[in-house]
């Protein structure tokens, strides 16, 4: 009976063995080369958004839009769940979509995963009116542009207006204010009904896609810390134990551990659990990008709340800026089609159709210097935002790849609010190895 | 019992060499293909969605994976850098922590579930479906539910009940200290009835002579369970283990839901870290060799609980 089990293993040993000739063999294949263009060639394009919600609606009316002003046809696929590992798997197949919409931080994995084409900004109508700071962050390391910017967006803060009366306070201008606006939304029951269950701030502090990291960088840059630093040969450094990172930090761990003003389970939400707590009326201030206003609005009621810019922090106001991007997809039949779409996006016109409705826009804030938010939206907490966003926002750094340095931050300021009993230092110590290990492998690390 | 198991086994194997075997076994089975033939609907569905991309994921372990530029062939760099790795070998050690607390916790409920549910009558039906709820309700629906449950403040549910002891209130899922547990425990309630339904089919097995023989003999209640239960249900045993261990091995959709590894890696598993290396970070190459790595633990535990089952029962 032991044979029968030693035959097996010589099975899955052969196996194996297969597998890594043919994994040696058939690795080192280069990338498609330009592709035969066809300018009447119809664009595939897809948007990591909801199938079927509002943000796909959105889409098909840019599309649309896009098609009778120049005649080009265009097919719109929405996916949301997996949405990398789908495009990996087209990329596999050496058949890429010709436009992909999505996150302007997923500039480094697609550059160096060669699946976007360097965008020739002179090809594109109207790139000169786009935003400078939206333009940065579609250029990745090597300095060339893989992107074009479509949309912006960055973080204000969100507080409860009848719980500002209750306590008799004003939105808060700086951080000491902003501790001390938490402490009262904590204990003195603005709510109002007799139970100690209510908390200052709603922080989304799960390690999930790293939002913990996502949540501090308005904290972390506001006090002139950083998650990495770049230097003067063009590579970077960590920098999350430098004097200004651990004062961000021990700060913002402060507000869970000695203070106790965030909302409890904070270390294991991500941001559906987290915006619940505040729509229920459990935390009173949120810091949060626009795009959960009209959820808001409808949830918890316009009334309810107000939108101020973030409370100056130590150094200044920065807060976290982020956006969408048309990426140009490598391979595309159709090069002067995928330029036409970015420079109909970006266009006033694009930008407005991409504003437009009550739900089904796209645009958060217009990267177009020339569009003023407030002709198509004139409710003037997006002016506050566009403000915002002009003013303070910062994107995160186009490295390589992002997401792992986002992950780790994530892990270390998850670990630090759940556990009040650890070594603010010595885990920023631990951190900064462990960002020293990424960058490297990245290559982009400075000696 | 090591008589009823032996028995399948071994007629056959002394049956094929007899002289007229050959003949025999042609005539009875007819053409060579045949058995082939019935057996190639599952076999290409195998192949081609299980072994392929198993083969795949092997050769996709030693190298850089690019799909559109082409992969590289970096040798064993990936499994160098998973195994140096302080990240990876936390998980692994939760991971086994985990799937050993799982599985023993699971069987120990389980077989106590189903010592109280045996039996025939009407009600007990009802109290064996209401026992396998947890088995069949969705696991996202089952985390929420325990999230909701492990509340960390006071007015949680479980701290609540634990706080008429005079304990609490604990931060569970929320605590680097209890979080493991705490998984643990959710991955108990959700395994132990589907044990219990094992053990049940195992209970109506084992011969009701030998109870009356023991009861006669004045074995208490206790030395029954001891003496003819136990033994009785060896083989269900081992059959539960490896599930139950490969099951733990492969834990990812509580951890993910409930706490993604958090707070301080304290519940990160193998699966969450190879998801978040080769699907959140893009890096299929490190993924995959952490994938390659589990496959070849399970694979050593499941063939050496059947070394030790057929030692002891040969």
């Amino acid at each position: 009976m032991t044979v029968s089990i030693i035959r097996s293993f010589k099975t899955v040993a052969a196996g194996v063995g297969i597998a890594l000739t043919l994994a040696a063999c058939g690795s080192g294949g280069a990338g498609a080369g330009k592709a035969e263009q066809d300018p009447s060639a119809p664009l595939e394009l897809w948007a990591r958004t909801t199938p079927g919600g509002d943000g796909e609606k959105g889409m098909k009316k840019l599309a649309a839009a896009f098609e009778a002003a120049t005649g080009k046809k265009v097919e719109v696929t929405a996916i949301f769940d997996d949405f990398e590992t789908k495009l990996s798997q087209r990329a596999a197949q050496k058949d890429l979509p010709d436009i992909v919409m999505n996150d302007s931080s997923q500039l480094g994995t697609m550059v160096s995963q060669g699946i976007v084409r360097e965008v020739d900004l002179s090809a594109i109508k109207g790139s000169d009116q786009l935003l400078e700071p939206a333009l940065a962050a579609a250029r990745a390391t090597d300095g060339k542009t893989y992107g074009v910017p479509y949309s912006a967006q960055a973080s204000a803060l969100l507080i409860r207006k009848d719980w500002l009366k209750k306590v008799n306070l004003t939105a808060p201008t700086n951080w000491d204010q902003m501790v001390a606006l938490a402490k009262a939304f904590t204990t003195q029951d603005p709510d109002g009904n007799g139970k100690a269950d209510t908390y200052g701030l709603a922080v989304p502090a799960s390690t999930k896609r790293g939002y913990a990291s996502w949540y501090f960088s308005n904290f972390l840059w506001a006090a002139g810390g950083d998650f990495i630093a770049k230097q003067a040969d063009g590579k970077y450094k960590p920098a999350m134990s430098t004097a200004e990172t651990v004062a961000a930090t021990r700060w913002f761990r402060d507000l869970a551990c000695t203070s106790k003003v965030i909302q409890p389970g904070a270390a294991t939400m991500d941001t559906p659990p987290t915006n619940e707590t505040f729509e229920a009326g459990k935390t009173g201030m949120y810091v949060v990008g626009p795009y959960l206003m009209p959820r808001f609005d409808s949830s918890l009621g316009k009334d309810k709340y107000d939108v101020v810019a973030m409370p100056k922090g130590p150094k200044d106001s920065t807060v976290l800026a982020e956006g969408g991007s048309v990426y140009l997809m490598a391979g595309s039949k159709n090069e002067a089609g995928q330029n036409a779409f970015a420079g109909y996006a970006i266009s006033a016109e694009g930008q407005k159709i991409g504003m437009e409705g009550e739900k089904a826009f796209i645009v958060q804030l217009p990267v177009n210097k020339t569009v003023d938010i407030a002709t198509v939206r004139p409710d003037p907490r997006w002016k506050l935002y566009a403000d915002v966003y002009r003013e303070h926002g910062r994107y995160a750094p186009s490295i390589p790849n992002w997401t792992p340095v986002r992950q780790s931050t994530a892990d270390t300021v998850n670990a630090l609010i759940a556990d009040c009993g650890l070594d603010v230092d010595a885990e920023l110590k631990k951190l900064d190895q462990k960002l020293t290990d990424t960058l490297s492998q990245q290559g982009i690390s400075a000696s | 019992m090591s008589v009823r198991e032996a028995a399948p086994v071994t007629v056959p194997a002394h049956a094929a060499p007899a002289p007229t075997g050959q003949l025999q076994r042609s005539r009875r089975s007819g053409q060579w293909w045949v058995p082939w033939l019935f057996l190639a609907p599952a076999l290409v569905l195998f192949v081609y969605f299980k072994f392929i991309p198993m083969a795949q994921a092997i050769g996709m372990s030693v190298q850089e994976v690019r799909p559109y530029l082409g992969n590289t062939w970096v040798g064993g760099a990936n499994y160098t850098e998973i195994l140096s790795s302080e990240g990876f070998r936390s998980a692994a050690w939760n991971t086994v922590v985990l799937a050993v607390g799982q599985t023993f916790g699971s069987m120990v409920l389980g077989f106590c579930l189903a010592l109280l549910v045996e039996g025939q009558t009407r009600k007990l039906t009802f109290i064996r479906s209401a026992a396998f709820l947890p088995v069949v309700v969705p696991l996202a629906v089952v985390a929420e539910l325990w999230r909701i449950m492990y509340h960390p403040t006071g007015d949680g549910l479980i701290n609540q009940l634990i706080g008429l002891v005079g304990l609490g209130p604990s931060g569970f899922i929320n605590d680097p200290h209890t979080s493991l547990a705490s998984i643990a425990v959710t991955g108990i309630w959700r395994g132990a009835p589907y044990d219990m339904m094992i053990f049940l089919a195992g209970l109506a097995g084992i011969d009701r002579g030998l109870y009356e023989a023991a009861t006669v003999d004045g074995a208490s209640t206790w030395k029954r369970i001891l003496h003819v239960t136990l033994p009785g249900l060896r083989p269900v045993f081992a059959i539960l283990f490896v599930l139950a261990a490969v099951r733990g091995f492969r834990t990812f959709t509580e951890v993910f839901l409930l706490t993604n590894g958090g707070p301080n890696g304290s519940t990160e598993v193998v699966m969450t870290l190879i998801y978040k290396l080769g699907l959140e970070q893009s890096r299929l190459g490190v993924g995959s060799a952490g994938a390659v790595l589990l496959f070849a633990a399970t694979l050593v535990l499941t063939v050496c609980v059947q070394l030790l089952r057929r030692r002891r029962s040969a």
